[in-house]
Parts: structure tokens; sequence; C-alpha cells
């Protein structure tokens, strides 16, 4: 009974949560420029190559006041090419559940002036082709603009990342070290025992 | 006595342990290489085999031997099922598509179903010992192997290797049936069998918890997870060991040097794969155990992905809450064992049917509410139930086998247990592996999936107990015992007096019957060879 009663109030917490009102991303102004220069047509590495990006207020589409933008935060998010088959990385227009920005690179205070800033892509980032976005929020940390370097359709613009493979020498002789080692003690042990049968028997 | 017939299958290794006095039909030279005591830590029968089971002691051979086998067991779990809570990571190192990581999932299945076949042959040969010694060594290779993936048909290739060694659960039960008197094998093998699944579990936490710490000694992510990996390869290695140092084939000593002593002439293969075969219950039970292990499988592989994804939780937690999954094996799985035989004495085979049917159905039903609910305590609480339901059932399960072939159980075990891997690896390939459903959908569907697929049981007669709506047989020799044990020997095979076995065995389980009819109590010398 008593768990039963927790499993309610837990359920009717969890509903309460949801029926807040969660931002969905058609409902954003595209009131950021986000510009990110690189090299077209080469693939990034991981872990070696940086990426410049510049952004600001559009002030030709801005019909908001500056005063709400509290926080800007750029991300580096998942071109659909590399979304097909991938559900982790799916796109969804509510907000709290989209999965395109998986990764932050850069988490500032917003301020008027056009800013601008490099970005060493770390080892973590997996081989994929991306592009970038930038989100404005406001007190409550809602999203409440957004800029990004591609066009709607998410087709223009897009930049590979090349990730590393994540072997390593080391690791690969101390692979063969152990698997030898397991190998030859059971043929050790095998011939050993038959051995010692033969002479005992 | 029947004993005394050379040749006679599942008679007792009388005269292999060469301590006895010299017979009219003697054996070669006495073996010298046999353990030189003649006590043993617990009560054992004429075969030395244990007739009590001690859990918390480690004495040679018995208890050892219980806890090499089920440990070993449990290191192979963890090896086959330690990349699914970090798929996660590796899916991002190797670029990896839903269907990749589904066919991963059925590859890491699929190689056992094989493996378990043959493993029986390689325990006759080689004995249990260097059985499972083999596997452990052989498989540990092909985890540190894990190191050189990069890309998907690695990942898949490497896991289909590593899977390969679930056929230690074959090891096992076939170990504790030398070890172990029949009257406690059930509750040996059941217990050994649902802790070494505990490894499927035990892994769900070990794996991310090393990742994080490797991680934070400094590894990035993509190589932290390759080096977790080096972890359960040395298990391998470090139960392969002890198995080849601590471990005994038999209650007086190792198989080689006691084969050479006048072997037991086995029975022939061909015959008992034909009564195996054409036994229509045996195919019922690898379908149904395919819906009990298999779906176990299947959800080591495939719960803390959904958990991280759906719930948005981390790594570890993600881990945390399908380990759980698992570990509930610890009771679960004996509980069904239990369950069934409690069934047994009140309501007797029909009763043990039942208890089938109802907790394999009532784990299939909370594996559909478990694709439906959205919140994360429900989704827990209906993934708990479904653990408890699939467990018991596989326990359950083996509370039934026994009794459906007493000359080819060593071989419908096989089957069955390879049904299971069988089972997981179409349902993963059909609802996990597809980018067109969704996770919660596959989930969904398998629930019922398992609620249809359980249906068969009720088809399941035995003609001397009935089934879950029919009765018994009322002929006087069709609804025998005997009749139904005796059937499986030719008239030949009959008057060479190799039945006398599967006699005794009748006799003994007339209390399938259920209510209060005793059965006669279990000469010393009825043990089986093979469970």
């Amino acid at each position: 009974m008593r768990s039963f009663l927790l499993e309610v109030s837990l359920i009717l917490f969890f509903l309460l949560k949801t029926t807040n009102g969660d931002v969905l991303f058609s409902s954003l102004p595209r009131s950021l420029f986000v510009v990110a220069s690189l090299v077209e047509g080469r693939v990034l590495k991981a872990g070696e190559d940086d990426i410049s990006v510049t952004f600001g207020s559009n002030q030709t589409v801005t019909n908001q006041a500056d005063e709400s933008y509290k926080k800007v935060k750029v991300k580096l998010c998942y071109a659909p090419v590399s979304q097909i088959d991938r559900k982790w990385r799916k796109t969804n227009d509510n907000l709290k559940k989209d999965k395109t920005c998986q990764f932050t690179i850069y988490d500032k205070p917003y301020e008027r002036i056009v800013e601008e800033f490099k970005w060493k892509i770390e080892k973590d980032i997996p081989t994929a082709t991306y592009f970038v976005r930038s989100y404005v929020y406001n007190d409550a940390n809602e999203e409440i603009a957004y800029g990004q370097t591609t066009n709607n359709k998410k087709s223009d613009n897009l930049f590979k990342i090349q990730g590393i493979s994540g072997r390593h020498m080391s690791m690969d002789i101390a692979s063969v070290c152990f698997s030898a080692f397991a190998l030859l003690s059971l043929v050790g042990f095998f011939v050993i025992e038959k051995r010692q049968a033969k002479v005992k028997g | 006595m029947p004993e005394n017939i050379e040749g006679s299958p599942g008679s007792s290794m009388h005269g292999v342990t060469g301590r006895e006095s010299v017979m009219a039909f003697s054996v070669a030279s006495p073996t010298v290489h046999t353990d030189p005591t003649a006590k043993f830590d617990l009560p054992v029968d004429s075969e030395h085999k244990a007739t009590k089971f001690k859990l918390f002691s480690f004495a040679n051979p018995h208890m050892r031997t219980f806890h090499l086998s089920w440990i070993s067991f449990f290191t192979t779990f963890i090896s086959t099922f330690a990349a699914a809570p970090l798929v996660p990571i590796i899916r991002d190192n190797l670029n990896l598509t839903k269907s990749d990581i589904g066919n991963a999932g059925v590859a890491s299945v699929s190689g056992s179903i094989f493996s378990r076949l043959v493993m029986g042959a390689v325990c006759d040969l080689l004995g249990p010992r260097y059985g499972c010694a083999f596997l452990l060594m052989l498989s540990a290779p092909t985890v540190f192997c894990m190191s050189f993936v990069s890309d998907a048909s690695g990942y898949i290739a490497v896991r289909f290797m590593i899977g390969f060694s679930l056929a230690t659960f074959v090891s096992c039960q076939y170990w504790m049936s030398t070890m172990f008197n029949s009257k406690i094998i059930g509750l040996v093998n059941g217990t050994a069998a649902g802790w070494g699944n505990m490894g499927g579990g035990a892994t769900q936490l070990l794996m991310p918890v090393l990742f994080e710490i490797i991680k934070k000694a400094g590894a990035t992510s993509f190589i932290a997870w390759r080096i977790a990996f080096f972890i359960p390869g040395w298990f391998n290695v470090i139960m392969g060991v002890f198995v080849l140092t601590l471990g005994q084939d038999l209650p007086d000593g190792n198989l080689g040097a006691l084969q050479k002593k006048g072997d037991v002439a086995k029975d022939k293969f061909s015959k008992v794969l034909w009564y195996a075969v054409t036994n229509y219950r045996t195919w019922i039970f690898v379908l149904l155990y395919g819906y009990s292990m298999g779906v176990e499988l299947t959800i080591d592989n495939v719960i803390a992905e959904y958990f991280y994804d759906r719930f948005d939780l981390k790594l570890h937690l993600a881990g945390i809450i399908a380990a759980c999954f698992g570990m509930a094996n610890l009771l679960a799985r004996p509980f069904g064992g239990f369950t069934s035989d409690y069934m047994a004495t009140r309501f007797g085979m029909r009763g043990r049917l039942w208890n089938l049917w109802l907790l394999q159905t009532a784990g299939g039903l909370c594996c559909l509410c478990l694709g439906l609910v959205n919140s994360l305590p429900l989704a827990i609480t209906f993934m708990m139930l479904f653990s408890i339901g699939a467990q018991a059932a596989c326990g359950a399960t083996f509370g039934i086998i026994p009794f459906i072939s007493r000359r080819s159980l060593g071989i419908i075990s096989g089957m069955t247990g390879a049904g299971g891997n069988f089972g997981s690896g179409l349902t993963q390939l059909v609802f996990f592996a597809n980018a067109s459903f969704s996770t919660e959908k596959g989930l969904t569907y398998m629930g019922i999936m398992i609620m249809l697929v359980t249906i068969p049981v009720s088809f399941v007669h035995f003609p001397q107990w009935g089934s879950m709506f029919l009765p018994p047989s009322q002929d006087v020799v069709k609804g025998s015992e005997e009749h139904y044990y005796v059937s499986e020997w030719t008239e030949e095979e009959k008057q060479k007096g190799m039945h006398q076995a599967s006699l005794k065995f009748a006799e003994n389980s007339r209390s399938e019957r259920g209510g209060k009819v005793a059965s006669a109590p279990t000469p010393p010398q009825n043990t089986p060879n093979h469970v």
C-alpha cells in the first residue's frame, strides 16, 4: 500500500513538472548570427585543430528587447547526416528533449558586442558532421533566441570532425602480451599434466 | 546388479577410482594420480558425490568445485556483457548506428549457441575442469582484442568471439553433476546457474565504475573504455589459473588419470540425440527458454543504454539500475526452482507447469509495461518485476527438464541452453537492431512475444501426470512412469539391462503425481553421469 502511494505521488510530481511549459525551438527568433571560420572541405581533427567562432546580435532580425538576454551558450551540433539511424542524437522541437547539440563550447554572460573565440576541438568529440549554434538564455535559464552557422534545413556550411581513434600502441602491445600469457599458461598446464600422468602411469 | 554390467550407461563410476578391491572383470593397473584422502568434508554417497550442500565452505573437492564453477560462469557473463553499459561511449568512438549496436548484441549471444552444444562433448573428452579452463583462457585474448577495435565490423566480430565463452554454463552444470548427488543436484545447479547469470548484472555496475576511475586518472573517454576492458580479460585469466590449479574433475581425482583405468562406456550419441530430438517437449522448452533466459540476455544488452537515453541518466547511474536487473538472479532463479518444487508437492507436474506459465507470463506483462511507462520510478519497478518473473521462469524451466527424458537429459539441457541464446539473438535482431522501432516499442513488443510464446506450455503433456488442462492417461500401462521412461530403450537395449537406471528414476519420479504420494527412497547408486 505504502509503495503504491509513493508511486502515485511520484507520478503526480513528474506530471506537474512537465506541464510547466517547455521551450520549443520553432518558437525562437533567429536573432543572432554565428560564423565559424574554417577551411572549406577540410576535415578537422579532434585534439589538434581549432574552430574560430564569431557571433553577435543580428540587428535586422531582432524584435526582442536585449534586456532579457542574460547568458549565451555556443554549442556544437550534429548535422542531419550524422543523426541517421542514431536516435540518441535526435532533433526534438521541445528543447528539453532535443539531443541535436550535445557539446557546449562557450558559456558566458551575454554582452552586446560581437564576440569571437577560438575553441580547441576536444578529444572526446566523435567523428561526425557538425554545425555551430548559439542560444541566448533569460534569467530563468530558458532559451529565448538562437543563431547558427547553417541554414534552416541544416544543409549548408557543415563541417566534418574526425575523432581520435582511441587506440594506442602501448595498449595494443599490452593486449598481445596478456593474450600470449593466457594461451601459453593453458598449453603449459596441459602439457605438464599430460607428462606427469605419463611418468606416473 | 545393474551397476556391475559393463558399459551400462548411468551406472556409477565403480572401479574407476582404482581403490576398490580387484574384481573378476578387473581393470588395468590401479591409478596413482588420485586424491590420497578418503575423508571428505561433506557426507558423500558411494560415488563420493556430496549429499549435502554447504554454501560457505571452500573445502576440496565438492564445495571448492561449486565455487570455482559458478565464479567461472559469472566471469564469462561479465566479459560477454561488458560492452553493454559502455555503449553510449563506444557508439561515439566507433561511429556506430543503431543497427550496428543491435547486431553486436545479436552476435554476443549467437556464438554460444554453437559452443554450448559442443561443450558437452568437450567435457566428456577432456573433463569439465579443462573444458572450463579452455573456455576461460581462450576467450581472454578475445576480450583483450577490444583494444584493437576501430569500427562497427571489428566491434561485432569481437563481441561474437567473446560470446563463445558463455558455454561455461554447460561445463558448470556438468561439473556440478560429477560432484553432487542427484537428490540435491537441482538446488546446486539452480544456484550455480543463477549466481553465474548475476555476472550480467554485475558487469553493468563494474564497467561504468572502472571507466570513471580510468577517466579520472587522466585518460580521455575513447581510450578509457578500452583500458576498462582489460579488467574482465584479466578476470578470465585469473579464473582460468584457479580452475587449473585448484580444481579437479571428479571427487577422487582428475579425469585424465582416471580415464586410463576403465572408463564407463558411454551411451551411443546418435541414440541419445534421437530421443532428445523426437520428443516434442524438448522443442517446446527450447522455445520457452528462449523467452525467459533469452530475454534476460537481451535486457543485459539493451537496458543500460535504454535508461541512459530515455531518462537522461548519467552512465554510472544507468549502470546501477541495469545491474539490479541481473543481480536479482541471486534469489529470483533459485526462487523459481523452489516454487516449482513446492507446487509439485501439492499438485505434481501440473503444478510445475502452471507455475512456469504464471511466472513467465507475469514477466512478459511487466516487460510490456516497462516499454509503456514514461516515468523513471515506474520503469524501475516494472523492470524489477520483469526480472523476477523471467529469472524465476528460468529456474522453473530446469525444474521440469529433468523429467522430459532420463536418457537424453544432457542433450536436452544443452539444447535448451542453446535455445535461450537463440531466442535472445532472434529477439535482438527483430526488435532492437531495427532503426524503425524505438527501444521502448521493442520492449513492449518483446513483452507481448513472451506472453504468446509461453502459451505452448499448455501443450506439454505427460501421459503419467497429465498437463495443465488434461488429466493423466487412465490406461494402467501407458499411464505409468515406467512406461514413459523405459520407452526410450529398444528391446535389445532392455535385454542388456541398459534401462535399469531409467527404471529407478521412474520409481522416484512418482512424486510428480502430487498430493501426498511419497516417492521411493533414492538408492545411493542412482546418479546420472551428466545432468
